[in-house]
């Protein structure tokens, strides 16, 4: 009865247990470099290109480069949430569940372990759309929690539509058309985050909205694992 | 497994021939209805003619809405009994809710051409209706991509729960935000901000398409229905042989021997 009493609680065992999974999944990506090292180029590529299509106007650009930005974000941003390397094969599925992985802990693992890659993408993503589109820095002490929530809500999104998607041959196409209709209130909050420091304004209320937004997204995912697990364990 | 006895399944059959007849007949009736008491309805003082275009657009968008909610407790009722019945009920209803929304964008976006003068314009409202048709295509495209059937009523169930809270954010997008769309006239606290003759008109015409609704989700129920049979049917024979369908051929005057 001591030991019992002496034991983690179930939350102490799902954090141990999530921990584990992202620190997994950061290793799995860290060796196959799958996220930064091509996603991030291909959003600075993106960058690029915006201005083509909408005229090089360096005044319209400075007003709209943080929108632009917050989209290549969540465009591409969906992509390392739903990157290969972040697939569990029905093997890996099947060890994780005989080692006794929660579904929620997998669930909660998966999604910290893309947050992070999320926050690092952002960080490399931002001087480059700084120094393409000059936006202006007015309130960018901000910034360091709209990218960090901005980061936590599009990996629970992601994380969830894998979960959904797991095993599926059209899983590419259909978790970004899952995830993207969404993650509007994280473009949203993103952009009055931005717009609203430019003019001096609070972005508290828009924090608020991505904290909203991400305990929302968490809480579905961490409800739904269990049951969606069923499927994928098999 | 349950067995039916024959006179159960005659009086199942009875009940689906009869339903097969009059929920037709009474949503022809309603439509009817609903057509002449659109035209009978005193027109706008502002839009004119124009304006009748809300009997059939509003009630679009509140059978939408009606559709999601019924695919929302349909997804956690398969949750939590395991039913096929509930899993069909869902995406018959989701599908319905798909065409619903849809037509209520091209319906408003018809009607915003001669009033805002534009086909489109970013307002809240018109930009979360678009993507709730978004994120049950998503639905209906996830249900589409999974063969197993336990599977696909698993993750869909999931995903009609999840989906559902597109919904409120629709309705309310005009109280939250400076809108160009109309705030709620009628389902809003205190009495309808619009003339009794309209709200009885639009009243019939929202029961005319609520009929729609129930007679495309039982059409639809019932080929979900006889699919699954079809299946169950197909899994229970024997199964096909690659190029059965095959025969040699026979010259004419040939005889069949034995």
């Amino acid at each position: 009865m001591r030991a019992e009493a002496t034991a983690p609680g179930w939350a102490g065992v799902l954090a141990r247990q999530a921990l584990e999974v992202a620190a997994k999944d950061v290793r799995v990506e860290v060796r196959s470099g799958e996220a930064l090292p091509v996603i991030v180029p291909f959003g600075a590529a993106a960058l690029l290109l915006l201005p083509i299509a909408v005229g090089a106007d360096v005044p319209l650009l400075r007003q709209a480069g943080w929108g632009m930005f917050w989209v290549v974000v969540l465009l591409f941003g969906t992509l390392v949430t739903v990157r290969g390397t972040a697939v569990d094969d029905p093997a890996q599925r099947d060890l994780l569940a005989l080692l006794g992985v929660d579904p929620a802990a997998r669930f909660a693992g998966q999604t910290l372990a893309s947050a992070l890659l999320l926050v690092a993408f952002q960080v490399l993503l931002a001087p480059v759309a700084v120094a393409l589109y000059d936006p202006g820095l007015t309130g960018w002490r901000w910034l360091g929690p709209t990218v960090l929530l901005v980061a936590v809500g599009l990996a629970a999104l992601g994380s969830l539509a894998g979960m959904l998607t797991a095993g599926l041959p059209a899983r590419g196409t259909l978790a970004p058309l899952l995830v993207l209709p969404l993650s509007v209130p994280l473009l949203l909050a993103g952009t009055q985050v931005t717009a609203g420091a430019a003019f001096g304004r609070s972005p508290l209320v828009w924090l608020l909205l991505l904290v909203a937004a991400d305990l929302v997204v968490l809480a579905a995912g961490v409800l739904a694992a269990g049951s969606l697990d069923e499927t994928t364990t098999r | 497994m349950t067995a039916s006895t024959p006179t159960s399944t005659r009086a199942t059959a009875t009940a689906r021939a009869g339903r097969r007849v009059w929920l037709p007949a009474a949503t022809a009736a309603l439509l009817a209805l609903g057509l002449a008491a659109a035209m009978a309805a005193p027109p706008d003082r502002l839009q004119g003619n124009l304006q009748r275009l809300m009997y059939v657009h509003v009630p679009a968008a509140w059978l939408a809405y009606l559709a999601f909610a019924v695919t929302f407790g349909a997804s956690l009722a398969w949750l939590w009994r395991r039913r096929p019945g509930a899993d069909r009920l869902a995406a018959a209803s989701a599908e319905v809710g798909v065409f619903f929304t849809g037509l209520t964008l091209v319906l408003g976006s018809v009607w915003g051409k001669p009033v805002w003068g534009v086909w489109w314009t970013w307002d809240p409202r018109l930009v979360t209706t678009a993507l709730l048709f978004f994120v049950y295509l998503g639905y209906l495209a996830l249900r589409r991509a999974v063969a197993d059937p336990v599977a696909r009523a698993r993750r869909a169930a999931v995903l009609g729960v999840v989906a559902f809270v597109q919904v409120p954010i629709v309705h309310l997008s005009v109280v939250w935000w400076r809108t160009l769309h109309q705030p709620p006239t009628v389902l809003k606290p205190g009495d309808p901000t619009i003339d009794h003759a309209m709200l009885a008109a639009l009243l019939v015409n929202l029961a005319a398409f609520t009929a729609l609704y129930a007679l495309l989700v039982a059409s639809r129920l019932e080929l979900a229905r006889l699919q699954d049979e079809a299946e169950r049917l197909l899994a229970e024979g024997e199964p096909p042989l690659a190029g059965a369908a095959v025969t040699p051929p026979r010259p004419e005057g040939m005889r069949e021997r034995g």
